[in-house]
């Protein structure tokens, strides 16, 4: 394949990843790189340092629009950090110790059981506010958004210790497999935080972007951040998450779930098919 | 627009995220017309076809140093490794700028948080791939 043919055919792929990535406050690596290695036959390790970039590029082109529509929890989000980024630097100081093909089975079955409790609350639109109290009313980590049919919805976050905890998982993995971790963010945000949807995928994605640039450090001096491959990445993830950014306030919280369903059980699946070398 | 103003923290994180986005998308833009234009004339053909097999594809910068050496030259790897490069910092300047912002608000727990955020990922970014015991 000429290059430019395969530059244009990645930037086409990466809108797509981008619309999915920025609705369900993923990084859009579940599609990037089985595109690229399966699709394309590029090598594992340029394909995981598109995917870096990628979940940044996702985080960053959609956040913009959705802190402005204060849709995205602030507080929250930062607060999550701590943890996603102290979990980052424990996975880097591990990597070296644990086989990434283990973690790949234990992280890919443990997405697919979460589809258990997630699958059970499919239909939920507005999750009942649970009172705020203790650290949760503390950090203020409560806010509110407004529905595009006008109505202005309240929540308050819970179990922030749990969050905490959730978050220092998504960031060791990110740490060991290069990924943004944005379904176990979601999946932490969802289940233990109890925040409805929508704010859920997008204080992921806002997240994300820290999180993969915190190990992104170390994939750039390796080499693995190939241009002709990034480039087009780059900016066919921006422009395909500014297009999600603005689909998303029209889309409904249960649709949102159920989207990010399906993607949560193929990311799970593709990662225990790597895992098993399949 | 006053900083005190809860509203201009979400519109500032908007603006910096925003900018920091078309600044790095408009810079791997020209790499890429660049790098365009230079396989569209070029007469090797190894350069034209890509070879998922011949690993790395060519030689492109991964030091500051190379970096520099191939922006001086406007070699089209170095222009779309520092459009990358931009974009990486676009996160980082997002949490800088935060914890002004949160100052400005007088919120200390948040000031401390996001201090701390920044921290760990500057150390994380910039220190750990040079750590031997981080695998750097």
């Amino acid at each position: 394949m000429l290059v430019l043919e395969l530059m244009v055919v990645i930037f086409l792929a990466s809108i797509v990843a981008g619309v999915i990535g920025s609705l369900v406050g993923l990084g859009g690596g579940v599609v990037v790189i089985p595109i690229l290695t399966i699709g394309l036959g590029v090598d594992i390790h340029y394909a995981i340092g598109a995917s870096i970039v990628s979940v940044i590029a996702t985080s960053s082109g959609a956040a913009a629009t959705y802190v402005k529509d204060k849709m995205t929890n602030l507080r929250v989000g930062m607060f999550l950090e701590l943890a996603t980024t102290t979990g980052a630097i424990i996975g880097a100081l591990i990597a070296a110790y644990v086989s990434s093909i283990a973690l790949e089975l234990v992280f890919g079955v443990i997405l697919l059981l979460s589809l258990i409790p997630l699958v059970r609350k499919i239909g939920e639109d507005i999750p009942v506010t649970p009172e705020l109290v203790g650290l949760s009313k503390k950090l203020e980590l409560t806010g509110s958004y407004v529905e595009t049919d006008g109505s202005t919805v309240n929540y308050n976050a819970t179990r922030p210790a749990q969050g905490l905890a959730g978050m220092l998982v998504a960031g060791l993995i990110s740490g060991l497999l290069g990924i943004g971790s944005g379904t176990f963010k979601v999946l932490s945000m969802d289940l233990a935080m109890k925040l409805p949807m929508k704010v859920s995928t997008t204080t992921s994605n806002f997240m994300i972007g820290v999180t993969a640039a915190a190990s992104a450090g170390i994939y750039f001096v390796r080499g693995d951040v190939d241009p002709i491959i990034v480039a087009p990445v780059a900016l066919g993830i921006l422009f395909g998450a500014s297009l999600g950014a603005k689909a998303l306030p029209r889309a409904k919280n249960p649709t949102v779930r159920k989207i990010f369903a399906i993607v949560l059980a193929i990311a799970g699946a593709e990662m225990v098919l790597r895992a098993l070398g399949i | 627009m006053s900083l005190g103003n809860p509203d201009s923290m979400n519109n500032v994180i908007s603006k910096v995220l925003r900018y920091g986005v078309l600044l790095s998308a408009a810079v791997i833009v020209l790499g890429a017309a660049l790098l365009a234009a230079r396989d569209a004339f070029s007469p090797s053909a190894s350069l034209l076809h890509y070879d998922p097999n011949q690993i790395p594809h060519g030689p492109f910068p991964v030091t500051f140093s190379s970096l520099t050496a191939g922006l001086a030259t406007g070699s089209p790897d170095a222009i779309i490794e520092l459009g990358v490069l931009l974009l990486l910092a676009t996160p980082v300047s997002r949490v800088l700028f935060s914890v002004f912002l949160f100052a400005a608000e007088h919120n200390r727990a948040y000031v401390y948080i996001t201090a701390t955020v920044l921290t760990l990922l500057l150390f994380s970014m910039l220190v750990t791939p040079y750590i031997p015991v981080f695998g750097g």
